[in-house]
């Protein structure tokens, strides 16, 4: 019974949706209820009422946030760092992500596998998750062992060993997973675009290749985890059926000697968007489809353009009744997919569309998605769609904070941000407000038309290629190789 | 479902629970047990809905007890197909309809097929209930099933077989496994079928499939979420009961004999890049007395980066690359499988007779209680997860219902697993891990 979960579903929508459209609808002739024809109207929409966050700091500065929710015997913990990639040294990208790795590895009396057998002995799961603002430790673990997670997580905040042999087991370890990842072509496509969209921008430090890896040492991690993992700079969020009074009692007795620090706030400006469109291909052998990436830069999260950009996202490429979705699969038949995303991160955020298309087709493909684009530069959007959107982002919203880590996550993105109430509790009435107008305005706003587009394929793909103006051809490890120019049909090197 | 239930044994334990009210195990049942209403309409079709307003949010899961090994005379992959043409429009509902009209509010659906359920689920705004079961009857009363889109199908799902297998270079072999471990049973054959079957299936295979399986005397309904329990009957009963049922609610298929000999057997891959090998034992199915032992025995093994065999491969020994395992479960079966991806040759041999040694310290040495508590507290993270959302709620119910489990017995279940005991383990592995294996070598061509 308990496996049936467990047996991970194969999700079902591209092999639904890759039906072609069948107008026929067969004739039953048995009769049937009024009310079976057509779709019911919806009740009057619930409230959301989000539960109460309490929050508190500590003497070390340490900000400690309780979640109260009692319908499970679970407590998530999340341990906030608010340093991600871009606090990297230049000459090191990659080493915060790689201190966050080590962080479980093992502390002056506890071995690697003695944290890991503590961990699995309170029903608990620990995970590190590194961005380039911010980096997340989400531990997990039965109720009846808040003291126990405590006591063993200041070990390893208090007394890290990064033992020379842990070092090493975790440099090959990130070492192989980037190799794995070098072999999938949304990965390939997404860091490509990210590293050419972030070229001189801090961001690019979350970009690194797997080269790097060989130059982590024990002294430059102990400099990076003794600068920035310091109580003023994380936060903690406890989600369970805990309140904040017994929760900062025990936060404090494990954590209360772990000691704040000066530390130098990194204010960044707005990276600038790409101006002039690029085309960037890089090869991927046997590769049976195209995969393309297209963005740009665009505003924070914090910017006025943050609501409308949800809006356009779901109109543009949002699901599978969005116009990318309609145009280069349900009426071209070009992709297998074709969606648009936004990412946001604090100091700006990305707009990208990805696709995956015949290789005979990637131009024409290209050219349908940069047409979509231009529609909606030129002409506002229908009422109707944006309404659709915004039923959608407003009816995911409690999807999104279901469970304990995801509700934890997204609380302590907001923290970490510093959004405040605009993205929390008063996501619904910032949805509503948006209109065609509002939408209009932020389209114009942002340099959506000029964007970096990344084609990942077999490089037998490039005879398809041979009509656009320039293509810049790089290698896996994101390296420019040569470009080709459609004048003189020439590689220049 | 046979049920393998000790009434007496249950007594006792019942009793025991009585006497000692604040037992851990009593707490546990406390935070887990959540109030359920549970009827059946006129037409067979049974309904579990249960309030959980914590979100504005409802799950609708309808689960029909049909799946592969109901597929008759050689139709394998039918039930999945089936599956795959639920979505493509009824009579009110055009194809990509139901697809769109949950998107379009937020929700977010699935479906999945197993050798003995399907299952379709949905979670909405509550607000948007009515228009869930909407979609779900019309597809259960009036499915549009015609030639064109059975073709359709046909291809979608011969690409689907094509590109798992291109994806997976150990899908072949994993297939082939169970072929060994499952040779006297339905279970041999694919969920998904294989291209040459696919072929093979007509529109009135599928139209017979249908009217056969997908009628509301052969399925559940659950409904759990923000729901007023009143208006939620209101709303099931005038979507639902004027759906007919068969008269006749269609048998199981029967039960083999299930006998095993134990082999070994080399198969060459030519796709793989490392070789490896798949270990099997038929052990006892779900519910039955030994279950529990076994499961605490597959949190012993596998479970977790400080399991027996992980740490024994993965970090003593360093002979594996990749391990993977576990309980796998059928209607009327189980079995224990062992993955096992190895660098080189060499290092194989080194890693199977490490697993033979494990089992074999099961067999003949008490697991300490400490090691004993942390397998079961990793068993009880995973089991409270099935409690985690109102959709895992919806699932575990009706997987539990379509199983032949009374959901009042349901909120005993945890302590079973629970009170498995150091002793119980050493029987069970003299029992099951026998020398009747079966044991696939792949090699690499």
């Amino acid at each position: 019974m308990r496996n049936l979960l467990w047996k991970s579903p194969i999700l079902k929508i591209f092999s639904i949706l890759l039906f072609p459209l069948i107008l026929s609808q067969g004739s039953f002739l048995f009769p049937q209820e009024s009310f079976r024809k057509s779709p019911p109207y919806p009740d009057p929409l619930p409230e959301l009422n989000l539960p109460k966050i309490e929050s508190f700091f500590l003497s070390n500065g340490l900000g400690l946030s309780v979640i109260r929710r009692k319908n499970l015997p679970i407590i998530n913990l999340n341990l906030i760092i608010l340093t991600g990639e871009s606090f990297s040294p230049e000459d090191l990208p990659g080493i915060a992500t790689f201190t966050a790795n080590m962080l479980s590895k093992g502390s002056i009396n506890l071995s690697s596998s003695k944290i890991e057998e503590i961990i699995e002995s309170i029903g608990g799961t620990f995970s590190s998750f590194t961005y380039p603002d911010f980096t997340v430790f989400n531990f997990s673990f039965l109720d009846d062992y808040l003291d126990e997670a405590l006591d063993v997580l200041s070990r390893m905040i208090l007394q890290p060993a990064f033992s020379r042999q842990e070092i090493e087991n975790a440099k090959r370890s990130m070492f192989y997973e980037l190799r794995n990842n070098n072999l999938d072509a949304e990965f390939l496509a997404r860091r490509l675009l990210f590293r050419l969209l972030f070229k001189d921008y801090p961001y690019k430090k979350a970009l690194y290749n797997n080269d790097i890896i060989k130059k982590y040492d024990r002294k430059r991690l102990l400099n990076f985890f003794n600068k920035y993992y310091i109580p003023n700079n994380s936060r903690i969020i406890l989600t369970g059926n805990l309140n904040l009074s017994t929760a900062s009692r025990k936060v404090s007795r494990y954590l209360n000697t772990w000691r704040k620090k000066e530390i130098k706030s990194l204010f960044l400006e707005q990276p600038s968007p790409c101006e002039k469109t690029k085309i960037c291909f890089s090869d991927l052998p046997n590769a049976k489809y195209a995969t393309i990436y297209l963005g740009n830069i665009i505003s924070p999260s914090t910017s006025d353009d943050f609501f409308p950009f949800l809006v356009l996202n779901q109109v543009l490429g949002g699901g599978p009744n969005s116009r990318l979705f309609m145009n280069l699969r349900e009426s071209k038949g070009f992709a297998y997919y074709a969606f648009s995303r936004v990412e946001f991160f604090k100091y700006c955020g990305v707009f990208y569309v990805q696709a995956r298309v015949r290789p005979e087709v990637i131009t024409e493909s290209i050219e349908e998605i940069l047409g979509e684009i231009q529609k909606i530069t030129k002409e506002k959007t229908t009422i109707e769609e944006i309404e659709q959107a915004k039923s959608y982002l407003i009816g995911n919203f409690p999807l999104q904070i279901e469970t304990f880590d995801k509700f934890s996550f997204k609380f302590s993105k907001a923290r970490a941000f510093n959004l405040g109430e605009r993205q929390w509790n008063k996501y619904y009435e910032n949805i509503m407000r948006v209109n065609s107008e509002k939408v209009f305005d932020t389209v114009k706003k942002n340099h959506l038309l000029s964007p970096v587009i990344i084609i990942v394929a077999d490089r037998s793909a490039l005879d398809h290629l041979i009509n656009l103006e320039e293509v810049e051809v790089y290698n896996n490890k994101g390296i420019l190789q040569y470009i080709i120019r459609k004048e003189n049909n020439n590689e220049t090197r | 479902m046979i049920m393998n239930r000790n009434k007496f044994s249950l007594l006792v334990f019942t009793l025991y629970l009585f006497f000692i009210p604040l037992s851990i195990h009593a707490q546990i049942e406390k935070k887990l047990q959540f109030p359920i209403t549970q009827y059946t309409l006129k037409n067979g079709l049974r309904v579990i809905l249960s309030e959980d307003g914590y979100l504005p949010l409802v799950s609708v899961v309808i689960a029909y007890n049909v799946g592969s090994i109901y597929e008759k005379d050689g139709k394998p992959g039918l039930a999945y197909m089936l599956e795959n043409l639920m979505f493509q429009g009824s009579r009110n509902v055009g194809r990509m309809q139901h697809i769109n009209f949950i998107h379009r509010i937020g929700g977010e659906f699935n479906a999945m097929t197993t050798e003995s359920k399907t299952f379709f689920y949905q979670t909405v705004p509550s607000n948007q209930l009515s228009l869930v079961l909407w979609l779900e009857s019309d597809r259960m009363n009036s499915l549009d099933i015609n030639a064109s889109k059975v073709e359709q199908s046909k291809n979608t799902l011969i690409e689907e077989v094509i590109r798992r297998k291109e994806l997976d270079p150990y899908l072949e072999s994993s297939l082939y496994f169970d072929k060994l471990l499952f040779s006297d049973s339905d279970y041999s054959h694919p969920v998904i079928g294989e291209e040459e079957d696919i072929e093979k299936i007509t529109v009135e295979d599928v139209k017979k499939f249908y009217s056969r399986y997908y009628t509301p005397d052969n399925a559940v309904i659950c409904i759990i979420g923000d729901i007023e329990k009143n208006r939620t009957i209101e709303l099931v009963k005038k979507y639902f009961k004027t759906i007919p049922n068969t008269k006749e609610v269609p048998n199981s298929p029967p039960l083999k004999p299930i006998k095993t000999k134990g082999m070994e057997i080399n198969l060459e891959n030519y796709l793989a890049s490392l070789p490896g090998f798949y270990l099997g034992y038929r052990v006892s199915p779900p519910y039955s007395d030994d279950y529990y032992t076994l499961s605490i025995i597959e949190y012993i093994l596998l479970r977790g980066k400080s399991s027996r065999l992980y740490n024994r491969l993965m970090k003593k020994d360093r002979t594996a690359f990749r391990l993977t395992g576990g309980i796998e479960e059928k209607k009327d079966l189980a079995v224990f499988k062992i993955f096992v991806l190895n660098n080189n040759e060499l290092v194989k041999e080194i890693s199977q007779k490490a697993i033979f040694s494990e089992i074999n310290k099961l067999k003949s040495n008490l697991v300490s209680e400490k090691e004993l508590k942390k397998a079961k507290n990793i068993f009880r993270r995973d089991y409270i997860n099935q409690y985690s959302t109102p959709l895992n709620k919806a699932l575990f119910l009706t997987d539990a219902l379509l199983s032949g489990i009374d959901l009042d017995d349901l909120w005993d279940e945890l302590n079973k697993f629970l009170s498995v005991k150091s002793r119980d383990i050493i029987g069970i592995a003299n029992r099951y891990f026998t020398d009747e294996r079966i044991l696939l070598n792949i090699k690499l061509k």
